[in-house]
């Protein structure tokens, strides 16, 4: 049984389509990641599974079950995870009160989400910030912050959504290890998006690749860059045609 | 046993602070023995009645960022209930302040329901218009003495009444209300350390990240907004006693709420501290102004002037109000070191 199962899952803004008649399933313990263009439909995705949005049609399991029609509080108690594309916080709590947030949804007690949240700051590598105001902090440990407080919900499975946006390479370097050692000590299982293809392509066994709302390609990340789909969503038409001429 | 604990611990305050707000309850609790005037004790028992109310509007208002601009019903409904109870049927305070709280509770979960569809502006506009709508019933509702409001008569009763709460002497109501405001104190102590303060914090920072970690929002909002009521609901009930005459105009009016909202903002929204430096100000500024330069002067409307006043400076300076100053000069000088 699949950790996560999406089953032919459309997406309609009125008029505009932004999911078509997508399905592809996640294995627990894998790292799987969603590439495409822009506009492709990827955060759509991301929020339809979160429960941010509802679907219009199609099926959405966590563990074997349907959550197609939970909201997003109720999938998140479920032990289904998200991080968000851009964080706004406007400041009032410090970096220690953030990842409590997170701690007090398996606890009721100050002093157990208090003891929760100085482990996992620790092993995200922020307890020196633990007094900071989000406002105070760097992104790239802004972003460290997002992902303790998820973890500290003690999920199954967190989605990521762009959490390389606007880090410079060594700071990318240090999400990869640090994802990575995610997924293997925590056990947790990873869905992330990504314009970044580096941090996809060295993570994840396995890529889906949307287009237009539409998933063009699956599969083994080397292979899927080979793909001449995939390769005329990212880089056009005219790019295929010069590389084919070439050879 | 933990939640006990954590409300009487506030080893998480400066040193400074506690040794102030130590010597803050040694007066408070030391002040009927000091020779005073009776327009010092009336303003003393109505900054305690006023900083009760910005702390529970605190709890919704200032952790929660849910700005409220209709606490004022609640005081009605828990002055009403006492008031009608002991009239009616001579049902002491003791029995009709916890009636009085549920029928608050009740109607705050009925109001809060759809309200808290609303956000921002719509969500304190829409405060307000329920107070409002609750007012004008009260008006013409002849069961309770319509316009006129109620009169609960002492000489009926024998003071000190502790029954009834019926007393002769302020110092009297002056001890229970204290009782009052050290009980909302340490709940308050205790909130800003719980769950649901958290969940609160973590709703006004960003609603949506709110709900990716599993909080019902929805749900917080309408409980949160429920202790706030119960705060406001039983020192309504008190208000009865000690006023014992209300009217819909003193008990539920528009500048009633504005200035319990006003007061935790001034002080310090979302802070332990803010509601009662809040009222130490405006509390002993309304007297003033209004039995002495009011009266006297002809200044009649003045109080309105400077509570605008005050408003907009807050607004424009320092939306967390003074403790946020106080915050911000600490955090700038921890930084310094």
């Amino acid at each position: 049984m699949s950790l996560l199962n999406v089953q032919g899952v459309t997406k309609d803004f009125g008029g505009l389509r932004a999911n078509y008649d997508i399905s592809f399933s996640v294995e627990e313990g894998e790292i799987v990641g969603l590439i495409g263009p822009n506009g492709a439909g990827k955060t759509t995705l991301f929020n339809c599974i979160a429960g941010y949005f509802p679907v219009t049609s199609g099926q959405i399991f966590f563990e074997g079950k349907d959550i197609t029609l939970l909201k997003d509080f109720e999938i998140a108690r479920l032990g289904l995870a998200r991080t968000f594309q851009v964080y706004g916080a406007s400041g009032d709590l410090n970096v220690l009160e953030n990842v409590m947030v997170g701690a007090f949804l398996k606890t009721a007690s100050r002093n157990q989400a208090l003891e929760l949240s100085r482990k996992i700051m620790a092993f995200m590598g922020i307890e020196a910030q633990a007094n900071s105001l989000m406002t105070e902090i760097p992104v790239a440990a802004q972003k460290r912050v997002t992902l303790a407080t998820a973890l500290a919900t003690e999920p199954k499975m967190i989605l990521l959504d762009e959490v390389a946006a606007g880090l410079n390479p060594s700071e990318i370097e240090g999400l990869i290890s640090l994802l990575k050692k995610i997924n293997q000590e925590k056990k947790v299982t990873l869905l992330l998006t990504e314009h970044v293809m580096e941090l996809v392509m060295r993570l994840s066994k396995r890529v889906v690749v949307l287009e237009s709302g539409r998933k063009i390609a699956e599969g083994d990340p080397q292979e899927v860059i080979k793909n001449e789909q995939v390769i005329r969503a990212y880089l056009g038409e005219s790019f295929l045609k010069r590389t084919s001429e070439q050879v | 046993m933990e939640a006990i604990k954590n409300a009487f611990d506030f080893s998480d305050f400066p040193r400074l602070d506690r040794t102030f707000a130590g010597l803050v309850a040694l007066f408070l609790i030391g002040f009927p023995l000091f020779p005073h005037s009776s327009f010092a004790m009336a303003t003393m028992i109505q900054f305690l009645m006023f900083s009760v109310y910005g702390m529970g509007w605190n709890t919704i208002g200032g952790y929660g960022g849910q700005v409220d601009l209709g606490k004022a019903q609640y005081v009605g409904i828990g002055a009403y209930t006492t008031a009608v109870l002991l009239i009616r049927w001579d049902i002491p305070f003791w029995f009709s302040m916890p009636l009085g709280l549920l029928l608050s509770v009740g109607w705050s979960f009925i109001i809060g329901y759809p309200l808290f569809r609303l956000k921002g502006h719509y969500f304190a506009i829409a405060t307000i218009a329920t107070s409002l709508v609750l007012k004008d019933i009260f008006e013409i509702w002849t069961f309770v003495g319509a316009a006129r409001g109620l009169e609960i008569s002492p000489i009926k009763y024998k003071p000190p009444d502790f029954y009834r709460l019926i007393f002769r002497e302020d110092v009297y109501y002056y001890y229970i209300i204290l009782g009052i405001f050290f009980v909302a104190l340490f709940y308050m102590n205790w909130f800003r350390k719980s769950r649901l303060g958290f969940q609160l914090r973590s709703i006004k920072d960003n609603e949506d990240s709110a709900r990716s970690l599993g909080i019902d929002v929805h749900w917080a909002k309408i409980k949160t907004y429920a202790v706030a009521t119960a705060f406001v609901s039983v020192v309504g009930s008190f208000h009865a006693c000690y006023i014992k005459n209300i009217e819909p105009e003193d008990t539920m009016s528009l500048d009633i709420s504005v200035l319990i909202a006003l007061m935790a903002m001034l002080g310090g929204a979302g802070s332990l501290w803010g509601p009662i430096i809040g009222a130490a100000i405006l509390i002993p500024l309304k007297s003033y102004l209004k039995e002495w330069l009011g009266a006297s002067a002809g200044l009649v409307g003045i109080d309105l002037i400077i509570y605008s006043t005050i408003i907009m400076l807050v607004a424009a300076f320092e939306p967390r109000g003074i403790w946020g100053i106080v915050e911000k000069i600490r955090r700038k000088r921890r930084k310094g070191l």
